[in-house]
């Protein structure tokens, strides 16, 4: 089992590798949306090693993002998919290896867990939208009419827009998750990077989001990496299927299923 | 003063003080939001009794010799001692967060105890000035000058821009540090500003109003205003709202009915608390309907004169009047100091002895007479009659029975004083009733409450502050 393994894993990298630009031209051209010109990588990671307090939760991990990706991470809990985020993130310093970004942070659209951000606060679904503008906005500066015309339109595009002025956390667990999209995309980012958006959802959120990923993908040439422990629903969503379990990371191919 | 639009004429002689306790009720609750929303409400604790601990602690330096005296005067010297405390203290706390040394709860309690030990301690070794770092520690904002209203308006002017400024970086860092990393650089900065705003407001409000207002500022108006609101710029400017409506009307029930500011505010902080965790299981537009109905209520009861004016001696058919000895129950002599300069005028004038020392009681009967007497009453003394003629006291049937055991017709005035303290120089806390009542059928014809704080700004000494203060009862009695 192991050699098949190290084959596939072998097989997995050298087409992340090599072979990868073409799985993406094809790809990116079923979409008819991004030239060559531009399948520059968006995120690349050499062999690095994560953790804390130097101890590594994963090690060896390679990784590319380009742009219209559709990446998915499944793993069980605590297998170290946040940590990962986290590190491309650059919240987290990695242990060893190199992490090369070709686009500034401020382009990457974060959705945490929504069960991460404390209910404390008196937040308006409109305002946690707002936060995704505010990397544009210098202290001394009102809001300005465009971004507050851009969040009706990011509200319009994850279907929430009569929410504008509920209390967020008031929301069902799908739509928390919708207005978390909807506040990464005000960030008007190149990539996305959505930790769990599919858990503590219900079965039609979890379809109606999954269908949201899928096609800002496919309609706006957006790279998005997300992770989830249900490997079926993975499977089912992403273009592309990342493994994690025991410190270990490896691709899947779609439809084939190898354990390490 | 008995109307609640007196005091908020800028005529009004404790306008700096309300001033003062109104932009603290303004700015400190748009940090103590965010120290609420942080779950970090008991560094809004610890951090004035650290500042308290600052300010006896340069207090009892200057009494060993180490510090000299400044001419900035009592608050300029404990501000210093403030400001360092506060900086130091949250500097430790930081470190001590950044090294995860314990539990954040378990640091802030620590600090808490031996600051507020150290605090006594310093008083303690420091007899010399006990009394005055007291008061500085209890924080009489109503003996704010108009110089440190100024220092207070501009630290807190500031430190409310700050947070407008910032209000958007502020709320990022807060409520997702992954997204403020993001968007905005590091969070470190933000922190830091945010605190370093919170630190300076504490080291100058703990000196101008002390660490129990301070800390109720911080933290009560957004605590009432947290159930009421549902987005965050509603919730920092209803924070505000209530912080300066606790602020005047604890300043008013203060003055109103002589009570000490910090406790009043601070309850009136609570009060605000449940009344908004009642009105939230309301429907909105009944809750509105209430707030209005209060509002209305708190201001007619404020407005209105409580007192009906002296009747005039005509109306009275210029019956004779008996001014009765001012009783004093405060349990104190109230004797004024042996250096009062109006003692020695009295003596060189033949009219005391060198062995008698006047009262308080004697300075306000002899300028209610004076008054009674330029507004047509025939005014007697009972002891004219009875040289055994006790004081008389306020309440009308004893009044009446000691009258007609002395067999006086006619009208009686009687005084009772129930207090009289001079908190410092600047002003006397005084309660006292006074009557005019007929002795025949014991129906009383006019009576008044004084209960407040009297401001004595122009006395030098305690005496001098006696006898300013006796005369401005002795114009407020008369006035209405």
């Amino acid at each position: 089992m192991d050699r098949l393994y190290c084959a596939h894993l072998g097989a997995v990298r050298q087409l992340e590798g090599m072979e990868l630009g073409q799985d993406i031209d094809e790809i990116q051209s079923a979409r008819g949306r991004v030239s060559k010109d531009d399948s520059l990588p968006l995120v690349s990671l050499q062999n690095v090693s994560l953790g804390y307090d130097s101890e590594p939760v994963l090690q060896n991990v390679d990784l590319t993002i380009y742009p219209g990706d559709l990446i998915g991470l499944a793993g069980p809990n605590g297998s170290g998919k946040t940590t990962l985020f986290r590190a491309i993130l650059g919240l987290l310093p990695i242990l060893s290896g190199t992490v090369s970004r070709n686009c500034p942070l401020s382009n990457f659209g974060y959705v945490p867990q929504s069960a991460a951000l404390d209910p404390q606060f008196p937040l308006s679904t409109g305002e946690v939208v707002e936060m995704g503008a505010y990397g544009r906005i210098r202290p001394y500066e009102f809001f300005p009419a465009a971004e507050k015309k851009q969040i009706g339109e990011v509200l319009d595009q994850v279907g929430l827009r009569q929410l504008a002025a509920r209390s967020f956390f008031s929301l069902s667990g799908g739509q928390k998750q919708r207005i978390l999209i909807a506040r990464a995309l005000m960030v008007k980012p190149k990539i996305m990077i959505l930790d769990e958006p599919l858990s503590g959802v219900d079965e039609e959120s979890r379809k109606s989001i999954s269908e949201l990923l899928v096609g800002l993908t496919r309609h706006s040439g957006l790279a998005i990496f997300f992770s989830s422990h249900d490997v079926p629903m993975v499977r089912r969503v992403a273009d592309r299927f990342l493994r994690v379990d025991k410190g270990k990371i490896w691709w899947e191919k779609k439809g084939v299923e190898l354990h390490p | 003063m008995s109307t609640f639009l007196e005091i908020l004429s800028p005529s009004y002689l404790l306008f700096p003080a309300l001033l003062g306790t109104a932009i603290l009720g303004l700015v400190c609750p748009l940090i103590g939001s965010y120290l609420i929303l942080r779950r970090t409400v008991f560094l809004g604790l610890t951090l004035p009794q650290i500042a308290a601990a600052g300010v006896s602690f340069t207090f009892w330096l200057q009494q060993t010799g180490f510090l000299p005296q400044w001419q900035q005067g009592e608050r300029g010297i404990g501000m210093i001692g403030s400001l360092l405390f506060t900086f130091l203290g949250m500097g430790l706390l930081g470190y001590l967060e950044q090294r995860r040394k314990g539990i954040a709860e378990g640091r802030l309690a620590a600090a808490y105890a031996l600051a507020g030990a150290l605090t006594i301690l310093f008083i303690v070794f420091n007899p010399a000035g006990q009394i005055e770092v007291l008061n500085l520690l209890k924080g009489e904002v109503i003996a704010l000058s108009k110089g440190e209203l100024r220092l207070l308006a501009t630290v807190f002017g500031l430190v409310l821009v700050g947070m407008l400024l910032f209000r958007r970086e502020f709320l990022l860092t807060s409520f997702d540090r992954d997204l403020a990393f993001l968007l905005k650089g590091r969070q470190i900065i933000w922190d830091v500003l945010l605190y370093l705003l919170a630190g300076v407001s504490i080291a100058f409000g703990v000196i101008m109003a002390g660490p129990l207002l301070l800390f109720g500022f911080l933290v009560l108006p957004a605590l009432a205003a947290r159930p009421l609101v549902n987005n965050m710029s509603s919730f920092l400017w209803l924070s505000s709202l209530l912080g300066l409506a606790m602020a005047v009307f604890g300043f008013y029930s203060s003055v109103r009915l002589d009570l000490p500011l910090g406790p009043t505010d601070v309850t009136l902080g609570c009060c605000l608390i449940f009344l908004a965790y009642a009105l939230r299981r309301i429907s909105p537009r009944r809750a509105l309907g209430l707030i209005v109905l209060s509002s209305v209520a708190l201001w007619t009861y404020g407005c209105a004169t409580p007192t009906a004016p002296l009747p005039e001696a005509k109306a009275l058919n210029n019956q004779t009047l008996w001014l009765a000895k001012v009783k004093n129950s405060t349990g104190l002599s109230l004797l004024l100091p042996a250096t009062n300069p109006l003692r020695s005028l009295a003596e060189m004038a033949g009219k005391i002895s060198s062995d008698y020392r006047q009262s308080v009681m004697d300075l306000l009967r002899d300028d209610l007479r004076r008054e009674l007497e330029q507004r047509g009453f025939r005014v007697t003394l009972p002891e004219q009659t009875d040289s055994r003629f006790p004081a008389f006291p306020a309440d009308t049937g004893n009044a009446v029975r000691l009258a007609r055991e002395g067999k006086l017709s006619g009208l009686i005035f009687v005084s009772e004083i129930w207090r009289w303290e001079a908190d410092s120089r600047q002003f006397v806390r005084v309660f006292a009733d006074f009557k005019i009542v007929r002795t025949d059928d014991g129906s009383v014809l006019w009576e008044r409450r004084i209960q407040r704080a009297v401001p004595t700004p122009s006395a030098t000494n305690l005496g001098q502050a006696y006898t300013d203060s006796v005369k401005e009862i002795v114009r407020d009695l008369f006035a209405g």
